[in-house]
């Protein structure tokens, strides 16, 4: 177990910059999740973690010893990858021992280490199989079985969890962090799936075009937005932004809609901002803004709208049963204590 | 009937290749077991009297057994030239695939050279003078590794390009070296490729005319090919001799392809499409 420290990290291909500048603390055993779109360079900082890539300046520290010049296997650190990456020609049983076997230690010490790991995950009795042998979800168990084996400081996962079918990613998306739970590792896990993040970690760190946008605890990220982009990633269905001026304590839309903006909210009069709201804030009230309903989603516990005030569209989620048909009326408030407000030129929270 | 008319282009292909292949196969047999006079005829008929065990005997008595330090000369020179292909080749390509540097390109411009360059026989013979291997078997072995490598670098390559690079970082992380990498985990993955090159190159350099002809002079180093020599001359020639010889150095490549037949299949498509 250790914490891992990363000081002004930076990355570059000849001239193209795709890290600016990364800071990071992660505390001794902590689970923490790098979320961003593809290209972020959530990725490419993991595999300077591990190793994989070198570092072009800053520094990285696990359990406060710099390892910028270490080999991977000097890390102490490991990695599950995407696409689990298991040694085709070996069993299962080779597959976790293989490290064990580089570093020279003993077959019982290996036989040990490999059945503890087996035990751990379920998988004593695909200890003979060949990785062909196995489906998804066994293969990328077996994958963690090698990281457990090597009893590392810190797990590294990429994207473990993509290859994997919508059930089964849930199901071990419960698994990983009850390994956590159990095992106490520091985990540094990357994923592009924003929901993945949100269950998993302790905190979110969320990246985009190589910079870090935010840092904080799933709940802190979600009820408090640092910016726009956080906001807009964050949550699924996606917050709605809607482009306006502040008129008469009100927020205005370019169309002249109005709706109301949290009691707090220290704005001047005529400023340009982005009014942020979740679509589970919005309530179907009669003394609210008409708007036309387009589509209709139910998902049992839920139901989602897209209704369109004036020309913009708009994304509601309701946990009680509504049954709108599509092309009617009706109308709706927002809960204004939940609105976010943004700096429309900054695009940072107000 | 209707069998016949729906796969009749099969059926004419198949008697075709039957044709061309298993008729200069039974021309050979029949010669071999003709007496000389019979033979120089050169007639597509079966013997009056069968003489194949005599001409054997004296196919591999003549010129002193010359015919068993061929077969031993040619064994060696296979066995070597197709275990140093295997293992330069592989590595080769591991390297170009896999460790993109400056030497890229120009490795790979040499690689393609030596597929598209003609060989030029005396430039060579210079060399191999100059470096004291001319007239040697080893010296042999290089030209043949020389000559087979472009194309089976360009086989692993391809292969190997299908290997996902995770499997190399994950054993970097495991904390295996470059040697132990390509030996522990890479080439075990190649085994289709492995054995295509090793059949298509044995097949060629054991069957290989000239190159022994060119840098192996001298009747101590011969190889098999060469004691079709034997029976041929100017002003005579035994037929029923050459063919007995032709048999016998055709057995070994025809049993190689009649074994693994299927393994040079699947490893010449290997790299073609990902599986």
């Amino acid at each position: 177990m250790a914490s891992v420290t990363i000081r002004d990290v930076r990355k570059a291909y000849g001239s193209a910059q795709v890290l600016h500048g990364i800071d990071i603390d992660v505390v001794d055993g902590e689970f923490v999740t790098l979320v961003g779109p593809s290209g972020c360079g959530k990725s490419t900082l993991l595999r300077m973690i591990a190793g994989l890539e070198e570092i072009s300046s800053g520094d990285i520290e696990i359990g406060g010893q710099r390892v910028n010049e270490l080999a991977p296997k000097d890390r102490d650190i490991a990695m599950v990858f995407q696409n689990y990456a298991l040694y085709p020609h070996m069993t299962v049983a080779q597959n976790m021992g293989y490290s064990m076997k580089l570093r020279r230690a003993s077959k019982e010490e290996t036989a040990k280490a490999v059945q503890e790991a087996a035990r751990i995950l379920a998988l004593e009795p695909l200890l003979e199989r060949f990785p062909k042998q196995l489906s998804g979800g066994q293969r990328q168990r077996v994958a963690m079985g090698r990281a457990i084996v090597r009893d590392p400081k810190v797990f590294l996962f990429d994207e473990p969890l993509s290859n994997l079918d919508a059930k089964l990613r849930v199901q071990m998306r419960a698994e990983i962090k009850e390994l956590h739970q159990r095992l106490k590792t520091t985990i540094i896990y990357v994923t592009h799936d924003q929901v993945e993040a949100m269950t998993m970690a302790d905190r979110i760190v969320v990246m985009h075009d190589g910079k870090v946008e935010q840092i904080g605890r799933p709940l802190d990220l979600y009820d408090h937005p640092a910016n726009l982009f956080v906001a807009g990633f964050i949550g699924s269905p996606a917050m709605n932004f809607i482009q306006g001026t502040v008129n008469n304590g009100q927020f205005q839309t370019a169309e002249g809609s109005t709706l109301p903006l949290p009691q707090s909210a220290k704005v001047t009069e005529g400023t340009l901002i982005t009014y942020g709201i979740r679509p589970e804030h919005f309530r179907i009230d009669p003394a609210g803004q008409p708007v036309r309903v387009q589509v209709v989603e139910p998902m049992g516990s839920e139901t989602q709208l897209v209704a369109k005030l004036g020309t913009l569209d708009l994304t509601c989620l309701f946990r009680e049963r509504v049954d709108p048909k599509p092309g009617e009326t009706i109308t709706l408030t927002v809960d204004r204590e939940q609105v976010r407000l943004f700096d429309r030129v900054t695009g940072m929270a107000i | 009937m209707s069998y016949i008319r729906k796969n009749w282009v099969g059926l004419l292909a198949i008697l075709v290749s039957g044709i061309v292949f298993l008729v200069p196969f039974a021309f050979i047999i029949l010669t071999a077991m003709k007496n000389q006079k019979e033979s120089s005829l050169r007639s597509f008929s079966l013997p009056s009297q069968f003489h194949l065990w005599d001409n054997l005997v004296e196919v591999i008595q003549t010129r002193n057994y010359m015919l068993l330090t061929a077969f031993v000369n040619s064994a060696i020179l296979t066995v070597c030239s197709v275990t140093l292909l295997v293992i330069f080749a592989a590595m080769v390509g591991f390297v170009l695939q896999r460790k993109p540097s400056v030497w890229t390109g120009p490795v790979n411009f040499l690689i393609l050279a030596g597929l598209i360059i003609p060989p030029a026989v005396v430039p060579t013979i210079w060399v191999l003078q100059l470096l004291g291997i001319f007239k040697t078997l080893h010296g042999l072995v290089f030209i043949e590794v020389a000559y087979g490598l472009s194309f089976c670098v360009l086989l692993f390559r391809a292969f190997i390009a299908t290997i996902p690079r995770e499997l190399d970082e994950a054993a970097i992380i495991d904390g295996a070296g470059p040697l132990r990498l390509f030996f522990e985990v890479i080439l075990p993955l190649l085994k289709p490729v492995v054995v295509t090159v090793i059949v298509v190159q044995s097949v060629a350099i054991f069957n290989d005319f000239t190159n022994p002809l060119y840098y192996l002079p001298g009747t101590k180093n011969v190889t098999l090919q060469l004691t079709l020599f034997n029976f041929q001359s100017q002003f005579n020639t035994s037929y029923n001799l050459l063919f007995t010889n032709i048999l016998l150095i055709t057995i070994p490549p025809l049993l190689v392809f009649l074994f693994f037949n299927r393994q040079i299949v699947a490893g010449m498509t290997a790299g073609a499409v990902k599986g």
